[in-house]
């Protein structure tokens, strides 16, 4: 890459540090302590899908480094590097206008993806898609030489899933997965608490989470002229254009979105799955339950109950919609974790009101304790890690663990029976009709 | 028609909302016959009629989903089948292929490899063999290759590579001589998915006359192949590319094959002035 033709003085400062202190500078000295580094030292960020969330990661050209969204997360200690927004990718020209006056100077914009992968002055990307496309982008991206920040869910079958971890491992990618949860203080604070044993052994994680929509009927209509409405499909079976499925509104689409456990469910069973220290497990049997709306456009569960069964260590996390809300913790969403010594709230999990009990933020870890991984925010440890090449705390392999809960469950919740998983070979065990929807064949040129 | 199934989709056109909900739900336990009627209600002016119809023929796929046989499941699958012939509105014959693909097995696949060659159709036929396991869905899909326009094959081309189809392999590789570059490249994708040695001999696209995206899918084809095979001889020529993620895909590559003499490549990349390659060496070889 072209940043490393040269030695800059940041990077000289960061090899000295590097060499007195046995890490890289950028990683303990905050970035407002060096001067800007220079061009050939900044990260040039390419941005696909930048309607909604995609805009959190925006990097404008005036105002200095600033953080793009609170709530990916950090102790507020480090300020994302002055990187830089140099190319713009949507499907929809009205995305790529309001991105392009936010951002400011001369970003590239493109409306097929691949001419933004293929450019050579982009060296990382943001994918902010719906999720159907987010696998399929991400390995394309791996392909294309970039590293990756791409939002959860991280995947939309199991099948993507393997893809992603195989590419980002093929090209020895940094992915990075917006489950960024696990870089909220109150996670860690919960962690830290919970893996020193100060509830004992946890057993159980139940989750709580606020009921999905219903929908209306609005009539299906003509793509409007901004949107290339076959690119916005993708590698997804073709349905008629309908305002009320498209953009924001595709999360209620069991075949799009998948509905609250997919949306909220990545961020908070993300944590406990972080908490539980259980990155490389899986469950050995799912069975979703609840009702999907009576009426109406959308499919995704109204009431929802999952149980997930893991075997060593024996534990079960529960999805429920609405389920039982924390005494401790008012919140719309969160997790508790039953300790046989005692239990703890973390609610939200995905933003600025991630939140724990007073008791664990209070918590100091002892000498000789578990320290779990404190990170300055998703953002910063992407950037860190595009540095370093060291895996991040959301990294892809852990991401499309946690897409795998939140898959089966609606798997299970869809075919309204409990089934069993192997979680090693990644298959549904005595089940054809489940271990087809594995995977999903995809559209016209769109394939894995 | 039993007075059952009356009464079912008496229940599913009703204009009351729970009625439908509760006759959807249930219709797992509906006679098959159920299965064209239903494909008539999907066509109703009610959008709410209309869902519930699509929601009972998929209830009733999941109700003989989980066991790969069974005499109510060969009789679901035959009802789903007619719904695929001509004379249904097309939208209730893409409903129909994409619920058999959750169930169909080879009793299934003429009926969807008889619309490969259906414009309108093509794509959810393509769709619903991919899905069927088995080779039966692969030879028709082979059968089906060179009567498909150009613009068609790239996707069954995908399909081999999708389902790793050992049996087509050979048929990717002859796809890669195509002066159509489309097809050329998407053999090639597919053979390196496949990830077999073909029996004959492999005729590369002219690389110079691919467009940038080309290029790149024809670099990760190589690779994937090479990962395949352990071809020490293609992780060689990527060492020698200018792009840092090629150089580390060698790298990786060839940290797998760990012989000395993928060692011996590796270890010259430890002085890389890349420093993404310098650490990729390191770890490689650590």
């Amino acid at each position: 890459m072209r940043r490393n033709k040269k030695t800059s003085r940041r990077t000289f400062l960061s090899r000295t540090a590097a060499a007195t202190a046995g890490v890289y500078a950028f990683d303990i000295i905050p970035g407002s302590v060096f001067a800007q580094p220079a061009p050939s030292d900044r990260i040039n960020f390419g941005h696909i899908g930048i309607g909604g969330r995609g805009t959190g990661f925006l990097r404008p050209e005036s105002g200095g480094p600033t953080k793009p969204s609170p709530n990916l997360g950090g102790f507020g200690e480090r300020t994302l590097r002055p990187d830089r927004s140099v190319a713009l990718c949507d499907a929809d020209s009205t995305h790529l206008d309001k991105a392009a006056t936010r951002v400011g100077g001369h970003p590239k914009l493109y409306k097929d993806f691949r001419l933004l992968l293929e450019d050579k002055d982009v060296d990382a990307v943001f994918i902010a898609t719906p999720d159907h496309w987010h696998a399929l982008m991400a390995v394309m991206a791996c392909e294309a030489g970039k590293d990756v920040y791409v939002e959860k869910p991280a995947c939309l079958t199991v099948e993507e899933g393997q893809a992603m971890v195989a590419a980002a491992e093929r090209y020895g990618r940094v992915v990075q997965v917006g489950s960024q949860g696990r870089s909220q203080p109150a996670a860690y604070h919960a962690c830290a608490y919970i893996q020193n044993g100060q509830i004992g052994t946890v057993r159980k994680v139940t989750c709580w989470h606020y009921a999905s929509p219903a929908g209306d009927w609005t009539p299906d209509s003509t793509p409007p002229s901004a949107l290339d409405y076959d690119m916005w499909l993708g590698p997804e079976r073709y349905i008629p254009y309908n305002e009320k499925h498209t953009h924001r509104n595709f999360r209620w689409l069991l075949d799009f979105g998948g509905g609250q456990i997919r949306d909220r469910g990545a961020h908070i069973m993300s944590i406990a799955q972080w908490i539980m220290n259980a990155d490389n497990q899986g469950p050995i049997s799912i069975d979703g339950r609840g009702e999907p709306p009576h009426d109406g456009m959308y499919d995704t569960a109204v009431i929802m109950n999952v149980t997930y069964e893991f075997k060593n260590p024996d534990w079960t996390l529960v999805w429920a919609q609405p389920g039982q809300p924390s005494a401790e913790l008012k919140a719309p969403y969160g997790a508790i974790y039953w300790g046989d010594k005692g239990h703890l709230t973390v609610t939200y999990g995905d933003g600025q009101g991630t939140d724990t009990e007073p008791q664990a933020k209070e918590y100091q870890i002892p000498s000789g304790g578990v320290h779990p991984f404190r990170s300055p925010g998703n953002g910063e440890n992407f950037e860190d890690c595009i540095k370093s090449r060291e895996t991040p705390v959301m990294n892809v392999a852990a991401g499309v663990r946690v897409a795998y809960l939140c898959i089966l469950g609606n798997l299970s919740f869809a075919l309204r029976r409990k089934f069993e998983w192997d979680p090693v070979s990644l298959r549904v065990l005595n089940d054809d009709e489940a271990d087809r929807l594995l995977s999903r064949p995809g559209r016209g040129i769109w394939n894995l | 028609m039993n007075p059952a199934s009356d009464k079912f989709l008496a229940d599913i056109g009703n204009h009351d909302v729970e009625v439908r909900y509760a006759a959807w739900r249930a219709a797992g336990s509906e006679d098959p016959e159920v299965i064209a009627p239903l494909g008539k209600l999907m066509g109703a002016d009610d959008p709410g009629v209309r869902n519930a119809a699509t929601q009972a023929l998929k209830t009733i796929v999941d109700s003989v989903g989980k066991q790969p046989v069974g005499e109510k499941r060969a009789a679901v699958i035959q009802q789903f089948i007619a719904l695929t012939a001509n004379g249904h509105p097309a939208w209730v014959r893409t409903i129909a292929l994409r619920d058999l693909s959750l169930i169909g097995g080879d009793e299934t696949v003429p009926a969807a490899a008889k619309l490969l060659t259906d414009a309108d159709l093509q794509e959810e036929a393509v769709f619903c063999l991919e899905r069927i396991p088995g080779d039966a869905s692969i030879a028709a899909l082979i059968a089906a290759y060179p009567h498909v326009g150009d613009s068609f094959k790239p996707r069954v081309l995908a399909a081999f590579g999708h389902r790793r189809a050992a049996q087509a392999v050979d048929l990717c590789v002859a796809a890669m001589a195509s002066s159509n570059l489309d097809i050329a490249i998407a053999g090639m994708k597919a053979a390196g998915r496949i990830g077999i040695k073909p029996s004959g001999e492999i005729k590369l696209p002219d690389y110079k006359s691919l467009s940038d995206w080309q290029k790149t899918e024809y670099d990760d084809s190589l690779l994937r192949y090479a990962d395949s095979v352990h071809d020490i001889h293609i992780y060689r020529a990527f060492l020698e590319r200018p792009e840092e993620h090629l150089q580390c895909a060698a790298i990786i590559g060839l940290a797998k094959i760990h012989t000395p003499e993928a060692v011996s490549l590796i270890s010259p990349k430890l002085k890389s002035p890349n420093r993404t390659v310098r650490i990729t060496a390191q770890k490689a070889l650590a």
